[in-house]
């Protein structure tokens, strides 16, 4: 399996009209394929500047991103962005004027990789996988929130990107939607194993969901703590309350608590 | 949120009040309207005996029905529509045709925008009213001038309702499509035109109430057929109660071409609807 993701001393300046901003400061993270790796941080610390920078929609001022070797990002220039990794956006991308079973078929189809017929068996399939069959002929509009996101991860997921990209996917959703959710997702990456990265303001969340969490401190973002989650794959729900759990919350809550604060007392905006 | 009281009060009452009150409720606000509309045609039948100051000089709902009745049987009557509506057709569907392919082109280029933005605006605060000499002197019939004149009312809305619907594409959507592999004529087909429709429709309907007044202007100046044209030859002779019949075609026209646009906008957005 491939999707190795090596984030070398990743720098990201912004040349804001007023002053210069620095987003990213020295990132080093080495994601191992098919690992699961969440990233907890404040608002406006510089999470989603570093996911732009993996999905080709923003460069780095300095530092290299690579995947299984392959260049994505390096100082000023960065790789297009193509379906080796794919993007679940915070407020959901599906596009609303095309029926779900569009929006999951275009990918494969536009790439040329598969026929359209091949295309729709595929999504038919993952989309049964997901309880989603019989809204294959909706519009995204006519479905649940619950119910995008899923066809948002299968829309990903057909593609076979090497790495998975989620921009804190399941923050509009209310925390009951959530957790159903985050079980979905553990559930099909078992299925279809991937890296993933993966962004959260939710402590709960990313220890349920992570291999590895790394907490990011308040702008200029640096790596404040990693851990290792060693609980073992497919987790439910009763884990959030298992002795385990409790102790890598407790472990992660004071550092992500104090980059909290410090971003609420200078008033953190989000800059991409 | 009258709507909505409407059905709060059918749910509470529908299961114990009489038949009359169920039949008021379910069509509750056609009623209304239609004793609106009869209540004021009664009241202006009556301001004149009662000789209110004002709609003295207006005929009376009574002899403008008596002259509705002599107009909708005149084959003048029924020529000066179907002019008048060819004359719309083709303004509307012409700045359609170059309105939209132009604002695509200006909104997705910047060369192009810089230099067709300034000519548009400066252009475009003159009412297409003021373009009628030159419109009459530059074309070489009455017809073509007229057309002109309704194209020009409807051309600058749907210009810049496509401009602002295309460069307004939430860019979550041409990320996403560029992640999923689309090339350049994915994006416009797949991405920015769809987006960008809910806006072109709202230029059409806006634009197709505006030809209306355009083409009546344009025939009321330089037509010679038309219900503009018709309207203003009956003033001229002092038939004042074929002027408000004329004046009442050109509002059930407009009302009518209206509704057709938003149905027309309907099947091009279909997705709209099921928000």
């Amino acid at each position: 399996m491939d999707g190795a993701l090596s984030i070398r001393n990743a720098r990201k300046i912004y040349d804001a009209k007023t002053a210069k901003v620095l987003a990213l400061e020295n990132i080093d993270l080495e994601i191992a394929a098919g690992e699961f790796c969440v990233v907890v941080g404040p608002s406006g610390c510089g999470k989603t500047t570093l996911l732009n920078a993996i999905a080709g929609f923003d460069t780095l001022t300095s530092g290299s991103i690579t995947l299984d070797g392959d260049p994505l990002a390096s100082a000023n220039a960065c790789a297009s962005p193509d379906a080796r990794r794919i993007v679940v956006f915070q407020n959901g991308a599906l596009f609303p004027w095309r029926t779900v079973l569009w929006n999951v078929t275009c990918g494969p189809v536009m790439q040329k990789r598969l026929k359209a017929s091949e295309a729709n068996a595929q999504a038919m399939e993952l989309l049964a996988r997901v309880g989603l069959l019989d809204s294959a002929a909706k519009f995204p509009g006519e479905l649940s929130g619950g119910q995008r996101r899923r066809v948002e991860i299968v829309r990903a997921l057909i593609n076979q990107p090497k790495v998975l990209l989620l921009d804190e996917p399941f923050r509009a959703l209310d925390a009951l939607t959530k957790n159903v959710m985050q079980e979905y997702l553990i559930e099909l990456l078992t299925f279809v194993p991937k890296t993933v990265f993966f962004i959260t303001h939710d402590l709960e969340e990313a220890i349920f969901l992570g291999d590895k969490v790394f907490v990011f401190s308040s702008r200029p973002a640096k790596i404040r703590q990693s851990l290792t989650i060693d609980i073992p794959k497919p987790r439910r729900h009763d884990v959030l309350t298992s002795p385990r759990f409790l102790e890598y919350k407790s472990m992660l809550s004071g550092a992500i608590h104090e980059e909290a604060l410090r971003a609420f007392t200078i008033g953190e905006k989000e800059l991409a | 949120m009258a709507v909505d009281l409407a059905n709060i009060e059918r749910a509470e009452v529908s299961s114990t009040g009489s038949p009359v009150i169920k039949i008021f409720l379910r069509h509750g606000s056609f009623i209304v309207s239609l004793l609106t509309i009869l209540t004021l045609g009664l009241a202006w039948e009556f301001a004149k005996p009662l000789g209110i100051p004002g709609l003295l000089r207006v005929p009376s709902p009574s002899t403008i029905v008596t002259a509705s009745a002599e107009l909708l049987h005149s084959p003048t009557f029924w020529q000066a529509c179907y002019k008048s509506t060819l004359r719309i057709i083709a303004g509307f569907s012409l700045a359609q045709i170059v309105g939209i392919p132009l604002g695509f082109v200006m909104a997705t280029n910047r060369t192009i925008f810089n230099s067709a933005f300034p000519v548009a605006e400066t252009l475009r605060p003159i009412p297409p009213v003021a373009w009628i000499p030159i419109s009459i002197i530059f074309w070489p019939t009455r017809e073509e001038s007229t057309v002109f004149i309704v194209f020009l009312g409807a051309f600058w809305i749907v210009l810049l309702n496509t401009i602002g619907g295309v460069s307004t594409v939430d860019k979550v959507y041409s990320r996403a499509a560029l992640s999923l592999g689309s090339n350049r004529w994915h994006m416009l087909r797949y991405i920015i035109f769809p987006a960008a429709m809910p806006s072109i429709v709202t230029g059409m309907v806006i634009s197709m109430g505006i030809c209306w007044e355009m083409v009546v202007a344009a025939e009321m100046i330089a037509g010679d057929t038309g219900l503009g044209y018709l309207l203003w030859q009956s003033f001229e002779i002092n038939a004042t109660a074929q002027v408000l019949v004329c004046m009442f075609a050109i509002g059930l026209a407009g009302f009518l071409s209206s509704a057709a646009i938003r149905k027309l906008g309907d099947l091009l957005t279909p997705w709209s609807k099921k928000d």
